[in-house]
């Protein structure tokens, strides 16, 4: 027979006793010792800006992407790319990027279809790359362990290890990978790895004439990138789906997707 | 005593188990690691991290240009075009590429493929005339300056955009 006080004792016991190894867990969790070892703030991590405001469209990012990092000029794929949102005053809303506008927008006809002025109540230029997610799907879905995200904050992809099969292409949701033609591995934006990593700009950065896009430590006091994100309103793609991206967007709207 | 029947699935089950262990010290290389233990998502191989660090730098900008050019580049910076790269140009893209005739420096070991494009199609990506262009242009070291744009239908249709411009003083020619 057990008594009231014999269950609530034995009740107790369970859940200290449960208690111990969860506790245990959080306790040997590597990335928290990690972090009394070495503090946030000396934790380089890189973030990117993009002024919408200042985007003309020339696209000249996305072809100097293409030159910098080898992914052949002609094919339908990109690491960066601008898209046109147009809407229009019956409340459509038309959304071109035609081959990623690497050959820019000289013409307002999305489609082949001409769009008269009187027509369209705002329209403008969104410049798109891989976001850098803090908690990147892509990553987690890798059945090959072929991609990894560095210390730093940059996903990379692996490309002797990577087997193609394209579940990080399917599972990004911001359609930042492609599968490369020539490599025959996924492949995306690495913030230039090998230019950010040597003091440079990102090619990007460079070929843009009207200074849209910047990139920086996200928790460096001295960085473009931090004064901006800590001082004026800024906004990332599709929330929603918890990746905390890195690309950060000033002046987005809300009907870009 | 005979031995069980048991027994043998049991062994089957831990050579298996011996068997996957040693491939998998043999065949994951050695480098294989995760910085501060983030196992979900930085396991990885250092060759690789390597690997994307020590991709060739191509896109070099007026700095680099500027080392044999340096009129070139004098004029571009004086004149309104002074933030376009050497690159946004001579770049070839849509003709065939001639190689740069001169040895460059020795961390840019290919030779880079080098031309002028001065089509009326690459001067329209920013001065086509489109209702959602900016009207003004900010990063210029003259401050705020109205941006040049015109209607490619009126504005001399079919005539190169580089027999009445110079594309370096951003001027009349």
């Amino acid at each position: 027979m057990v008594t009231r006080r014999d269950f609530i004792k034995a009740g107790l016991l369970t859940v200290a006793g449960m208690a111990i190894p969860i506790s245990a867990l959080e306790m040997f969790k590597p990335e928290a010792m990690a972090s009394l070892v070495r503090s946030f703030s000396e934790k380089k991590r890189w973030a990117f800006v993009v002024d919408t405001n200042k985007c003309v469209g020339c696209g000249m990012c996305a072809k100097a992407c293409k030159l910098e990092n080898e992914i052949p000029f002609d094919a339908d794929v990109q690491r960066t790319w601008v898209e046109r949102y147009i809407q229009l005053k019956d409340g459509d809303v038309v959304i071109d990027s035609p081959k990623g506008a690497r050959l820019g927008f000289t013409s307002n006809d999305p489609y082949g279809h001409e769009i008269k002025d009187e027509e369209i109540t705002k329209e403008f230029f969104v410049p798109k790359l891989c976001n850098q997610c803090e908690k990147p799907s892509c990553v987690q879905v890798c059945p090959a362990g072929a991609t990894y995200k560095t210390e730093d904050g940059v996903s990379l992809v692996d490309r002797s290890w990577c087997i193609g099969c394209g579940y990080c292409i399917t599972n990004c949701p911001y359609y930042a990978r492609f599968f490369n033609p020539v490599t025959n591995t996924a492949d995306k934006c690495t913030f230039c790895y090998h230019r950010i990593t040597k003091g440079k700009n990102t090619a990007c950065i460079d070929a843009c004439a009207f200074g849209v896009r910047k990139i920086g430590y996200i928790n460096d006091p001295k960085s473009e990138v931090f004064k901006i994100i800590s001082t004026q309103r800024v906004a990332v793609l599709k929330p929603e789906y918890g990746n905390e991206p890195h690309v950060f967007y000033l002046g987005l709207d809300h009907i870009v997707r | 005593m005979k031995m069980s029947h048991a027994w043998r699935p049991v062994i089957l089950v831990v050579g298996a188990a011996v068997f996957l262990l040693i491939f998998r010290t043999i065949y994951v290389p050695s480098d294989f690691t995760a910085k501060n233990g983030d196992y979900k998502y930085q396991w990885h191989s250092l060759r690789d991290e390597k690997y994307w660090m020590d991709y060739p730098v191509k896109h070099m900008g007026q700095e680099f240009c500027g080392q044999c050019h340096p009129d070139k580049v004098e004029k571009i910076t004086a004149s309104g075009h002074q933030k376009v790269q050497c690159e946004s140009c001579h770049a070839m893209t849509s003709k065939p590429a001639t190689k740069h005739p001169v040895d460059l420096k020795e961390d840019f070991k290919y030779l880079l493929e080098i031309g002028v494009d001065s089509s009326r199609e690459l001067c329209k990506r920013c001065h086509a005339k489109l209702p959602y262009r900016p009207a003004e242009y900010s990063e210029s070291s003259k401050g705020t300056v109205k941006f040049k744009m015109i209607d490619p239908k009126i504005h001399n249709a079919g005539i190169e955009c580089v027999t009445c411009h110079d594309v370096h003083t951003a001027g009349f020619k």
